[in-house]
């Protein structure tokens, strides 16, 4: 609080009076917008608790990720006296993402985050977040290079290093095994494969209930997975986003054929992972044979399935392609330059191979490290895990994203929407991704 | 009655005056100026002029937003104004049977938006949710309302007139009270039946008790957001995109200020323009009445 003044003479009387000193009320406001201004500025100080320095971690996991990732944590708490990290439960990715947002804007942000990858360009366009690159050991960290940012990235390796790769993963195709023999069909390796084994598998009761063939959430992910697949890019060379072109308009009418044509997928009910939720709950209760999620539900599905599960890569259409996805670690440059060392201490525990294998296995996300998949093949994890082989196989068809800053608008406000309105009401496919081109050049 | 001072009046509105100049026309205020620019929070805003307008309007999303809001706020108010006033006239008697009935259908009222809205979710859900197994049952096959977007928006106004309906019979039913059994037992010996005392006499006498119920149930349905965010989140295909929910998604999913200033400014307008209309419509009834 400023010191206090004596009032000029004719001045206003009011005040207050606080232990013994006098404070107009300029002072008061004074001391209060200082207090503001620092509020809303960088820390100075860290924070610390039993003379360790506190680092602030808002996570995006429910069930069982976040009971495991609790655990690592809780094992990172014990195994040092210097950093505690304090986890945060922010809600699904999208909610954790907007509170981290707002609380940038406000100067209230966390020292550490995990944020989906389509978002990292516009955060460090908006210079939000710590370059990681000076920082103790950081280029000698064993990537498995489609995972981090030099390989998930085109283009990442030239940005300053920003984001550390955490819970990765790839979309991947779930088949409940025992429905594929009754049906004697094969997971489907093509488009074309697709559609005749989700004909032969769905089926319709006298009462009107359906079992239907196949089921993927419409989603952003999935048709970025179909336009590369397509053989499409979301970006031209030139840089022009021309999300696929005549791939991203195949992508939607390959959906609108198997919904509105074939008759042998429903979209699931609900958006974003109240879709994959609700798609997973029904594979689980046998109400559709054949289903797109992602690896990070391996572990989920067959400790949970009545049936055994079989995993197998998407399909191919021109080519094979999947994008990755899961999030990064990204510390927040405004927080003190203490607790960024220590976010950083606990960011290089958890790429340890231990913690990676642990995390990995536990959960169904990649294992992020070489040294991590070596031990795991080493350990015959993959032969007794043949679900988890095929996630890792298939991260040699992993398509890089663009390092677009637009990016993460392009999918929330332009695509998604539209591939929806595609795909549940029939609209051309053409017609709509003009529109959504026309849109993703506009600012906002 | 006359002021001592002229100021008088101006002091006694002032404090008013001047929380409604803070919190209503100074952000209105601000939410026009940064209509007109693109804006993230996080990096400098840029002067864009009317182009967030242009792009809302640009492929129909303003108009379907403005068209989405008004046609949920006419099915809620509707919904619950018939509802409430049927049921007040029903339950517009003596016991505790009636009174049991009275306090189940107000009971909705007093729950939270969010439990109302997890409860119609699981009770909606075309595999496990009551309606999807009476459909089965039926031999209707699977039926998802919330997954459809012809009939998502009328599945949320259902929702609301469940919820408000409570509230709405309560209103009328301290409307009744004020009807003169007089009057009722005159138009009854003079041979008016059941129908014509209702239309001619309780029903006139009821018209500001409506006129309150329709003003809050319109606030209250423009307002809807806790609905819309847990049980659809706008979709599908944005089918159940609402103003207060479409000024969310832009400002706090995907960061643009301008955008949801832009919305914000028109929602505004409209809101006006509807209140406007209402209160033209209820001077000239009760004008003729008088």
């Amino acid at each position: 609080m400023a010191q206090a003044r004596r009032p000029r003479e004719g001045a206003s009387p009011r005040r207050l009076a606080y232990r013994g000193r006098v404070i107009t009320r300029r002072d008061a406001l004074r001391g209060l917008a200082a207090s503001l201004a620092v509020g809303c500025g960088r820390r100075a100080r860290p924070e610390r608790r039993d003379g360790r320095v506190v680092v602030t971690f808002w996570y995006a996991y429910g069930d069982l990720v976040r009971k495991v990732m609790l655990d690592l944590v809780a094992r990172f708490n014990a195994s040092q006296p210097r950093v505690l990290v304090e986890a945060v439960h922010q809600g699904d990715y999208y909610e954790c993402l907007a509170k981290l947002r707002t609380a940038l804007a406000a100067g209230a942000a966390p020292t550490l985050s995990h944020v989906v990858c389509e978002i990292v360009p516009y955060l460090e366009r908006a210079g939000v977040l710590e370059h990681l690159g000076a920082y103790e050991g950081a280029g000698e960290l064993p990537f498995v290079p489609a995972l981090a940012q030099a390989g998930a990235y085109a283009g990442g390796a030239e940005q300053p290093l920003v984001a550390i790769p955490f819970n990765r993963s790839t979309p991947i195709a779930f088949a409940n095994a025992r429905m594929l023999e009754e049906a004697r069909v094969a997971p489907p390796s093509t488009w074309d494969d697709l559609v005749a084994a989700a004909r032969a598998l769905t089926r319709r009761a006298a009462n009107g209930e359906v079992r239907w063939g196949f089921e993927v959430p419409i989603s952003w992910w999935y048709w970025v997975a179909m336009v590369g697949q397509a053989g499409g890019r979301l970006v031209d060379p030139d840089g022009r986003m021309t999300l696929g072109g005549d791939a991203g308009e195949k992508a939607i009418r390959f959906w609108q054929r198997l919904v509105h044509d074939e008759h042998v997928m429903r979209p699931p009910p609900g958006r974003d992972y109240q879709a994959w939720q609700s798609s997973n709950e029904s594979f689980l209760q046998g109400r559709i044979a054949m289903m797109w999620s992602s690896t990070a539900f391996v572990r989920y599905l067959e400790d949970n399935a009545r049936f055994p599960v079989v995993a197998a890569p998407l399909p191919r259409d021109l080519r094979a392609s999947v994008p990755t996805g899961g999030t990064m670690f990204v510390v927040m440059r405004s927080a003190p330059d203490e607790e960024k060392q220590a976010a950083w201490e606990f960011v290089r525990w958890m790429s340890d191979a231990e913690q990676t294998i642990t995390w990995s296995t536990r959960t169904g996300y990649m294992p992020v490290t070489r040294p991590a998949v070596e031990r795991l093949i080493e350990r015959g994890w993959y032969g007794k895990h043949p679900n988890d082989r095929v996630a890792y196989d298939q991260l040699a068809a992993a398509d890089p994203w663009p390092w677009v800053p637009e990016l993460f608008r392009i999918e929330r406000d332009v695509v998604e929407p539209r591939l929806e309105d595609a795909v549940l009401t029939g609209r051309d496919a053409r017609a709509l991704m003009d529109e959504a081109r026309d849109e993703a050049g506009r600012p906002a | 009655m006359k002021p001592r001072a002229p100021w008088h009046p101006w002091g006694m509105l002032g404090p008013t005056l001047a929380l409604l100049v803070v919190f209503f026309v100074v952000p209105i205020g601000v939410a026009a100026y940064e209509s007109l620019f693109a804006w993230d929070m996080l990096t400098p805003p840029r002067f864009v002029g009317a182009e967030n307008y242009r792009a809302l309007a640009a492929h129909g999303q303003l108009l379907h937003v403005a068209l989405r809001t008004l046609g949920y706020s006419v099915l809620v108010v509707t919904g619950t104004m018939s509802l409430g006033l049927g049921l007040a006239l029903l339950l517009d008697r003596p016991g505790r049977f009636f009174g049991f009935v009275r306090a189940s259908v107000f009971s909705a009222y007093v729950v939270s938006w969010v439990a109302v809205a997890l409860l119609w979710m699981w009770m909606l859900d075309g595999n496990a949710g009551v309606l999807g197994r009476v459909a089965r049952a039926l031999g209707a096959g699977p039926l998802s309302l919330l997954g459809d977007p012809r009939w998502a928006m009328p599945a949320l106004a259902l929702v609301g007139v469940w919820k408000l309906t409570g509230y709405a019979m309560v209103v009328f039913l301290a409307g009744l009270q004020g009807v003169p059994r007089s009057l009722i037992e005159a138009a009854a010996l003079d041979g008016a039946g059941a129908w014509s005392r209702f239309r001619h006499v309780t029903l006139p006498l009821l018209m500001p008790t409506a006129a309150f119920v329709a003003t809050t149930s319109l606030v209250t349905s423009f307002q809807a957001f806790d609905v819309v965010r847990i049980m659809t989140q706008g979709g599908p295909a944005r089918s159940t995109e609402l103003f207060v929910y479409a000024i969310y998604e832009q400002i706090f999913l995907n960061l643009s200020v301008g955008r949801a200033s832009a919305l914000t400014v028109v929602f505004f307008a409209l809101l006006l323009a509807v209140a406007a209309l209402q209160l033209r419509v209820w001077r000239a009834r009760s004008g003729s009445e008088r």
